[in-house]
């Protein structure tokens, strides 16, 4: 059983109440935080826990931080990134929506960290119900002291605010997100200057996902040299997975960063194994934008030894034979399941979810969608294979946020690992619109026999 | 189809100016049009659409330009442009959902409604749409119906036809 810092307490009835979020040793970090330690000593905390931004990109949280300009008589603003979007992804809607004090408690301290006295957290607005339970979180926790003016009697002073985003993915992304927050449409800001220099309204800003900033909670707590001991080189803690796909028991789960994987998708303490008895494909491991990968290479490295959840453990290989930790979006596919027709699908939601900015993007993404739409219902040409790997390389690199490459890895790694399938598609497109090609002949899954279904 | 009804001047509830208010509070002096998104949630819940009436109406309550709204409203794929259903259905159409039956949910739902997708019942009650991921991909499959957004999930064909029962009867 790993250690849990964030959902210890998902289980307690009442948990989303302040009352009972305190009497479980909530809101000891505000406390500890804003009486005993400077906003400097904070961010010092944040840096030795050695926390990396749990939204994909993974970058170290108190380095990020550290970089915020503090310019005399210019505000600044702490941003939380809740516009959970990457196929894959519900960890922070499951935060949210259990133990909203915990992201509301690590707002504090991170606000507190970083000399804001204005904060925003954006939620995407099909979030309704979780806008809903934060808000009235919020309510609480001013009523307590927590937020509002001179909290806790130290002269600290803030509000804190929700924001609901209008349905669009690339609000995920950072400057994109503040776009938004200013009222428009959620186009990316060429970088630079970087949000920690001109964000929100121009001032120095800090956007961290949902995860992030509850994390900062325990890192207060216990220390962070303490959360640094927790999970495996330099993926230090722990970290919300949320599982999906053809699994026994899809959800929410926290790990202790260096799990082998191995173990998360067949031990029944975790996800239980592939449903219906069915052998696993692939996986896609850390949402919809990382390269997907066959069985064999989900399981093990290049060179045979496990495979684990960590950052560089899943990255291990580069591309040709890893992917990445991204934001924990763990997608499993079962024997069933045709890498074609799920290529086209993320193609055609990168395709939509595209702002049109740059054309690279905005062409590319629905070229290819075109192109996969074409191979799954047999009308496809063997040429066609090489022409998607051949967008997918010209859109990679070539824009100005990252949802370019995010559009552009599942297709290039899709046709790198399961070339055979996509051929299939173009040889046998009668048979393909009826059957499915079934595992990839390199996929080497665990014989059914060891499988653990949990049924 | 629902016919597009002629210009008519829309009328915003008390409530609801109220609302604004209380949103345009949140932003910084000067900075207000950062209530634009919020502002027209509230009022595509009252409204159950954006007119450019209604539309026009928030530019001039946030002393912003018309087309500030429109370029808003366009871009974003909550704010509904035209008359809808009393229950717009969004069925998640995105992979997660997809490797555990979100096709067959959204055929259900054209057999059952008898329209396809985007048209509306002939008594103006249903119409059902894909929509992209809604980070609830554990649960799937999914489909939400605003304005409060409630989920419902781990969807099934009798689920759904319940689900059909009791909005009709609501």
């Amino acid at each position: 059983m790993g250690r849990k810092l964030l959902l210890e307490h998902i289980n307690v009835p009442g948990i989303n109440t302040l009352d009972v979020y305190r009497q479980n040793g909530g809101y000891r970090a505000v406390e500890k935080a804003l009486k005993n330690l400077t906003p400097d000593e904070v961010v010092e905390e944040v840096k030795k826990s050695g926390l990396r931004g749990r939204g994909g990109a993974g970058f170290p949280t108190g380095m990020k931080w550290s970089f915020l300009a503090k310019p005399e008589g210019v505000a600044r603003y702490m941003v939380c990134n809740a516009d959970e979007s990457e196929p894959g992804t519900f960890k922070d809607r499951y935060l949210m929506t259990h133990i909203p004090h915990a992201l509301i408690e690590g707002m504090i301290i991170s606000s507190f960290a970083l000399g804001a006295s204005t904060s925003y957290i954006y939620v995407r607005g099909e979030m309704m119900p979780q806008i809903r339970i934060l808000e009235r979180a919020i309510a609480e926790a001013k009523n307590a002291g927590f937020l509002g003016k001179n909290i806790l009697g130290t002269g600290y002073d803030l509000e804190l605010y929700v924001q609901p985003g209008g349905g669009a993915y690339i609000c995920g992304e950072e400057t994109a997100l503040l776009e938004s927050l200013e009222g428009k449409r959620g186009n990316p800001r060429i970088k630079p200057p970087f949000p920690a220099i001109a964000g929100l309204y121009g001032c120095p800003t800090v956007v961290n996902n949902v995860e992030s900033i509850a994390a900062v909670v325990p890192i207060i707590n216990d220390g962070g040299e303490e959360y640094a001991k927790i999970g495996i080189g330099r993926s230090t803690g722990t970290k919300l997975i949320s599982a999906s796909g053809n699994l026994v028991r899809p959800g929410v789960y926290e790990i202790e960063l260096g799990l082998p994987v191995e173990e998360f998708i067949y031990s029944d303490e975790w996800c239980g194994g592939i449903a219906n008895g069915k052998r696993l494909k692939a996986t896609v491991a850390g949402g919809s934008s990382v390269p997907v990968l066959p069985a064999n290479l989900t399981l093990k490295l290049a060179n045979g030894e496990p495979r684990l959840m960590s950052y560089e453990s899943l990255s291990e290989g580069g591309f040709a034979t890893g992917t990445m930790l991204g934001s924990g979006g763990f997608i499993a596919f079962d024997e069933d399941q045709c890498i074609v027709r799920n290529t086209w699908n993320f193609s055609r939601f990168y395709h939509h979810e595209s702002c049109g900015q740059c054309s690279p993007c905005r062409e590319g993404t629905g070229w290819m969608e075109k192109v996969l739409h074409r191979l799954e219902y047999g009308h496809g040409k063997m040429s066609d294979i090489d022409l998607l790997v051949n967008v997918a390389k010209n859109i990679e690199g070539n824009t100005i946020c990252p949802l370019g490459d995010a559009a552009a890895w599942p297709v290039a790694s899709a046709i790198r690992h399961f070339r055979d399938e996509f051929e299939w598609h173009v040889n046998e497109p009668a048979k393909a619109l009826k059957t499915n090609y079934g595992l990839a002949n390199y996929a080497e899954p665990i014989a059914k026999a060891e499988v653990t279904t949990g049924n | 189809m629902l016919k597009v009804e002629e210009p008519q001047p829309v009328h915003f509830s008390p409530a609801l100016i109220e609302k604004f208010g209380e949103i345009v509070k949140r932003y910084p002096e000067g900075k207000h049009k950062s209530a634009l998104l919020p502002i027209l949630h509230e009022t595509q819940a009252e409204l159950g659409w954006l007119s450019s009436e209604a539309m026009d109406k928030v530019a001039a309550y946030l002393d912003i330009q018309d087309i500030e709204v429109y370029e808003v409203a366009s871009f974003y794929s909550m704010y509904f442009l035209k008359p809808q259903a009393k229950f717009v259905m969004e069925v998640c159409r995105t992979g997660p959902c997809c490797l555990v039956g979100a096709e067959k949910i959204m055929d259900h739902l054209e057999n059952k409604l008898g329209v396809k997708e985007g048209e509306v019942t002939a008594d103006g009650l249903f119409s059902w749409r894909g929509v992209e991921c809604l980070a609830a991909c554990g649960y799937a499959p999914v489909l939400q119906i605003g304005p409060d957004y409630t989920f419902y999930e781990n969807l099934t064909e009798q689920k759904v036809d319940d689900l059909i029962n009791d909005l009709r009867n609501k």
